[in-house]
């Protein structure tokens, strides 16, 4: 792998696992809403949520160029308290990745804690569990494989992105030039060697990640011992 | 210790409209048909149940109170609940189930080792949940509950699931804890006859009302003249309620004796007996007021016959002269209620029987029952 493209490897590993801290951050309390929302609105939010998965990605892409723009207020606000442009930055791909990914985030955790319930819950908080005491000691240690799904998935995903940061970010080296699109740099220049290497890194890392997951999502056999009717 | 209830719920297919006043002394026992209330009273009594429009005290703490938006959340109400499906945390053993209950206790006034004694739960303090019976789960849920030292210890129907032999033993486990811990207990259940084993007062529910409360046998007996269409087609079975000394746990000829006349003990010799078969010793409790073994039995009012004169050459061994009180028709079939030594005893018999019979209030009659129909789960 030659030096740029070590770099866009770094910039893509930066932008992934940024994205996936802020996405963990921002998902389990949306998916916690929406799991435990009884609203109407609920089928709205959740059509927002999932709206990347069958969007084009140029599409989201277009119009978060524009939201981005110095023209506009997100722009606006954004250079107002950074000093600096929001459109073609490494901001500005890591906001794009957020959103694109989001629904490879909240879905599997919302499925998670719907499944989770109530019972659980008020069983804690009859033996004197707060909420968040209730969150960190029985939510998150039973849905852990859940987590790691959806953690795993959005930074996957976010890896492989391409439209939306070719259109909110084009093509800086250090900045953001991710694989994704060096990859697409080398097509375009017909250097199929290294276009090779990169394709065969992106597809092996993919597999790497999703034998993981299936591995330690896979189901526990315990060898439970005959069980007497009562003792 | 006192519970005042006066609140409602909107509850479909009706609203809970509970004012009552509890006096929690032992245990008390709430009874009801499938969907009478029951689980929602306790939930609301646990906190669990939010939408209420009413108060809830608790020994003069005001647990919920609408008027003032007065709701002291669940965690703090020192108010233990024992599931009907357990809810131990499946990613945790029983011993971290149970320190789970034990870290979040801020008294600490109970001694774990002392619990896990007295619950028997030595042997599984280091198995998986998945591990475990029906039976062995609820006692792991009962230990937990109790390990929070909750002041109140609410059981919702904790036996529903569990089969004959672990129902016998966890009602044991609960008398025994009752006992030793004097810890005040509201136990819901659909069956009159756990409830008869257990429990020192009864709270009757029917469709979201309180239609009667008091001391156990009383309303046992009241509820066998109950006109009540949805509890009398889903879970009543007339029957008398006994608790009573035994002069014997084995005769000798595989028979316990009981005597009819519980409140004196020194006329024990004298009176009716009532034979059943043979206890064994650990199943009895000793009564305090009169420092006396009692037995908690029924006798099911289908398992008791008439007769006009004393079946002396029968093989059936009770065999009680009794005067009857009152005799009611309902649906072919004729409950006749009969007292002897002042304790009542309610007799099903078919109209035929009874008009074979010629049966009238005041008349004296035997009632015969086999040692077998006296049904105690505690033996």
């Amino acid at each position: 792998m030659s030096n740029p493209d070590l770099l866009a490897l770094f910039t893509t590993l930066k932008m992934a696992a940024l994205t996936t801290v802020i996405l963990l951050l921002i998902g389990t309390p949306l998916a916690w809403y929406l799991a435990k929302m009884q609203s109407r609105f609920k089928v709205i939010i959740e059509a927002i949520v999932a709206l990347p998965l069958v969007l084009p990605p140029t599409v989201l892409g277009f119009y978060l160029l524009i939201a981005f723009s110095p023209q506009y207020l997100p722009g606006q606000l954004w250079q107002q308290a950074t000093g600096q442009q929001l459109a073609f930055s490494f901001s500005a791909i890591v906001i794009g990745s957020v959103l694109y990914s989001m629904p490879f985030v909240v879905q599997p955790l919302q499925k998670a804690f719907e499944q989770l319930g109530e019972p659980l819950l008020e069983a804690g908080a009859m033996l004197g569990a707060g909420p968040i005491d209730r969150f960190f000691n029985i939510v998150l240690p039973i849905t852990k494989a859940s987590f790691i799904t959806a953690a795993s998935l959005g930074f996957a995903h976010t890896v492989g992105e391409f439209g939306v940061i070719l259109m909110i970010g084009g093509n800086i080296p250090g900045e953001t030039r991710v694989l994704s699109i060096a990859l697409f740099d080398h097509v375009e220049a017909f250097d199929y060697a290294k276009a090779h290497i990169l394709a065969i890194s992106l597809l092996a890392g993919s597999m790497v990640l999703l034998a993981s997951i299936y591995l330690l999502n896979r189901p526990k056999i315990r060898v439970v011992k005959e069980v007497n009717n009562e003792s | 210790m006192n519970l005042s209830l006066n609140f409602e719920i909107d509850f479909n297919p009706f609203n809970l409209i509970i004012e009552h006043e509890l006096s929690l002394q032992g245990i008390t026992g709430i009874f009801g048909h499938s969907g009478s209330g029951k689980s929602t009273l306790l939930r609301a009594i646990a906190g669990l149940q939010k939408d209420i429009k009413g108060s809830i005290i608790f020994d003069d703490t005001r647990l919920t109170a609408s008027n003032d938006n007065t709701f002291i959340k669940v965690e703090q109400r020192h108010i233990g609940l024992v599931f009907q499906d357990t809810r131990l945390f499946p990613h945790l053993n029983v011993l971290d189930n149970l320190k789970f209950a034990v870290k979040r206790c801020q008294s600490r006034r109970l001694d774990f080792n002392e619990i896990i004694n007295l619950t028997e739960i030595e042997s599984l303090l280091h198995k998986h949940v998945d591990e475990l019976s029906g039976g062995q789960k609820q006692r792991v849920s009962l230990a937990r509950a109790i390990l929070t030292e909750p002041k109140l210890l609410l059981l919702d129907e904790p036996l529903s699931a569990l089969d004959r032999q672990a129902k016998t033993s966890l009602l044991r486990l609960i008398l025994k804890v009752q006992h030793e811990l004097q810890l005040p207990m509201l136990y819901v259940s659909h069956s009159l006859d756990e409830l008869q084993q257990v429990c020192d007062n009864l709270l009757v529910l029917s469709k979201g009302n309180v239609i009667a409360y008091g001391g156990i046998h009383q309303m046992i007996h009241q509820l066998n003249h109950s006109q009540n269409k949805a509890l009398t087609d889903n879970c009543i079975h007339q029957q008398t309620s006994l608790s009573l000394p035994i002069k014997t746990l084995n005769n000798g000829q595989g028979l316990a004796v009981l005597s009819l006349n519980s409140s004196l003990s020194s006329s024990l010799n004298t009176g009716e007996d009532i034979y059943l078969p043979a206890l064994c010793e650990e199943s009895v409790q000793i009564d305090e007021k009169i420092n006396m073994q009692t037995l908690r039995c029924f006798i099911l009012a289908s398992d008791i016959s008439i007769s006009l004169t004393e079946p002396l050459n029968s093989s059936i061994v009770n065999h009680l002269l009794a005067e009857i009180s009152s005799v009611s028709v309902k649906d072919n079939n004729v409950l006749v209620t009969a007292k002897c030594q002042e304790q009542e005893f309610f007799v099903n018999i078919s109209i035929f029987s009874q008009q074979k019979l010629a049966l009238k209030v005041g008349q004296s009659v035997y009632l015969q029952f086999k040692a077998g129909a006296v049904r105690t789960y505690l033996y």
